[in-house]
């Protein structure tokens, strides 16, 4: 009985223990990760921005057809 | 094998179910350009208003702040978007790496079956999750049998025409995954629409007035209205509730920096080839490892939760407040005539509509909403390295195979070392990534933050798959010679 208490106890511990050393772990992780310089977040953002608009304006245009063909049919 | 396993229960919906085949040989770079943007496109295209429907009813829409990560337009035909399709292939993929579900993925009729069964059951969620709209009154009260039949034909039709088109993507035609290539066109139509849209919406019919859809549109036309004073029409576009405001947009373009900033966030890894000297590089291993996945699974999870609860407490309670069940589990507040806004304790799981009414009306969910969202998202990303094929062991063989191996270890150390570095990046990875789409969601940008979040990291996705594939068919590509005048990328 007493050993199981022991090992719930050790089992409760760890299971506080574990979110710390997660955030320890990934913290440590984070900080030797290499980031990007300013030029290449530059380049990225340019790049997947204007992909990212060209897509979206087109598929506005696509809905804006909506809206004379629910006049249409409604 | 003995016994009785789930996925053969699929086997005779594999002679009926159209299936897309597998292209003949080798895509070129051209087409699959072509077809990733065209099915996405159709399914934009798909968006369309639903036929037979009253949009006056009394019950208003509860899963809004859910909406934009599926792609899915309230009153249209992508009413649900492609949240059955996401959600069931996460969840099978899961139970089967949980060996829940078994699967012979070695196997080529495993995977078959498998495929089918994930098509079988998303579909038959579209006719579940229609029902349940259609029944708790939100089409309008007091269907005809009529109606509920064409409801039902639309709403599933669409379901089944959107897993075909997630198919076609995700059976070679395209780049990537279906899922990706429509959440990321969906998410950029989006937001063009709520920063540019034009068109214009009534807002108020007594008195005939219309706003713009977009906030920076409605800013200008905020200048010339006459219903609004000069000062006014920029206060109004800054913090207008009912349409996208300007506040909004800016919160979710700094969300975008963020996720592109991170997106590079990588430990580099020094490599050498164990066959050529002097042959050094390195290997990146990503911070966000499993990317937007994540956070598709946190809400795929609060996406079952709040229609599970939509049901119960429309359906059978009625949200009637006097209602033991709605007591119990909080029913609903309507907002704007637009939303349905759940009450305490069901709003610990829901992001608040502002950051006002966050603090003043459920000041808890703070507190309870990042956790769900931090625990889920780790909990996903550590398991789904380990089953998705890229965790430290595949990596170690795919190392083995191509003759590299990390610097200052041994060949055979390889997978070890890659183990202590992968989890830890998919994990630390998916938790920022949590806490970003947490704390934008919390300043009440209605799920747009989740949105940006998935069709970000989608894009991402995309972008390396398609410049890898152009790298290696040597620039051999029309499309990009029209377009970049015969420069690269």
């Amino acid at each position: 009985m007493a050993k199981n208490n022991n090992n719930n106890n050790n089992q409760i511990e760890k299971l506080a223990e574990a979110p710390l050393e997660f955030v320890k772990d990934g913290s440590t992780f984070i900080s030797k990760c290499n980031k990007p310089n300013q030029k290449e977040f530059l380049q990225i953002v340019r790049a997947v921005g204007i992909g990212f608009l060209a897509v979206g304006v087109i598929g506005y245009t696509i809905k804006l057809i909506h809206i004379p063909i629910r006049y249409l049919i409604v | 094998m003995a016994g009785f396993r789930f996925i053969d229960a699929f086997k005779p919906f594999l002679a009926i179910l159209p299936e897309v085949e597998l292209p003949y040989e080798n895509m070129a770079f051209d087409d699959k350009i072509v077809y990733t943007l065209i099915s996405a496109l159709i399914y934009i295209f798909g968006q369309f208003p639903l036929a037979g429907i009253s949009k006056d009813s009394k019950v208003k829409d509860p899963l809004y702040f859910l909406r934009s990560s599926f792609a899915a337009e309230p009153f249209t035909l992508m009413e649900f978007g492609i949240f059955p399709p996401v959600a069931v292939a996460l969840f099978f993929q899961l139970l089967a790496g949980m060996k829940i579900i078994k699967v012979n993925f070695k196997v080529r009729q495993d995977r078959e079956l498998f495929q089918s069964a994930i098509k079988v059951v998303s579909i038959l969620q579209y006719a579940v999750l229609a029902n349940i709209f259609i029944f708790s009154g939100y089409y309008g009260e007091n269907l005809s049998a009529h109606a509920i039949y064409l409801l039902n034909m639309q709403l599933v039709g669409a379901g089944f025409v959107a897993t075909m088109l997630i198919e076609v993507i995700d059976k070679g035609y395209g780049f990537g995954s279906g899922a990706m290539a429509i959440s990321t066109i969906a998410v950029a139509t989006n937001l063009v629409a709520d920063i540019f849209g034009v068109s214009q919406i009534a807002i108020n019919t007594t008195e005939g007035i219309n706003e713009a859809q977009g906030a920076l549109i409605n800013l200008i036309q905020g200048f010339t209205s006459k219903h609004k004073t000069f000062l006014g029409g920029i206060i109004n576009a800054f913090q207008r509730d009912y349409l996208p405001n300007l506040t909004t947009v800016c919160l979710v373009l700094i969300i975008a920096a963020i996720v592109g900033y991170l997106q590079n966030y990588r430990s580099e890894l020094p490599i050498r080839s164990t066959r050529a000297r002097g042959m050094n590089n390195v290997y990146p291993i990503r911070l966000l490892y499993t990317g937007g996945l994540s956070i598709l699974f946190s809400y795929s999870i609060l996406f079952y939760l709040h229609i599970t609860m939509f049901a119960v407490i429309q359906l059978v309670a009625g949200n009637d407040s006097q209602h033991t069940i709605s007591k119990i589990l909080g029913g609903y507040k309507t907002v704007n005539g637009l939303h349905y806004v759940p009450n305490f304790p069901l709003s610990l799981f829901a992001p608040p509509r502002s950051l006002i009414d966050g603090i003043t009306r459920q000041p808890l969910s703070f507190i309870t909403f990042t956790l769900f969202m931090v625990i889920t998202g780790v909990w996903f990303a550590s398991f789904w390295q380990e089953i998705s094929g890229s965790s430290a062991r595949d990596l170690g063989l795919q190392f083995k195979e191509q003759g590299i191996t990390l610097i200052g270890h041994r060949e055979q150390s390889v997978a070890k070392e890659l183990s202590k570095v992968i989890p830890v990046a998919a994990t630390s990875g998916a938790a920022v990534l949590a806490l970003l789409v947490s704390a934008g969601e919390l300043m009440g940008l209605k799920g747009a933050a989740a949105g940006i979040v998935v069709g970000l990291t989608s894009a991402f996705a995309l972008l390396e798959l398609i410049t890898m594939e152009f790298q290696q068919s040597g620039g051999q590509s029309a499309l990009a010679q029209a377009l970049l005048g015969g420069g690269g990328f």
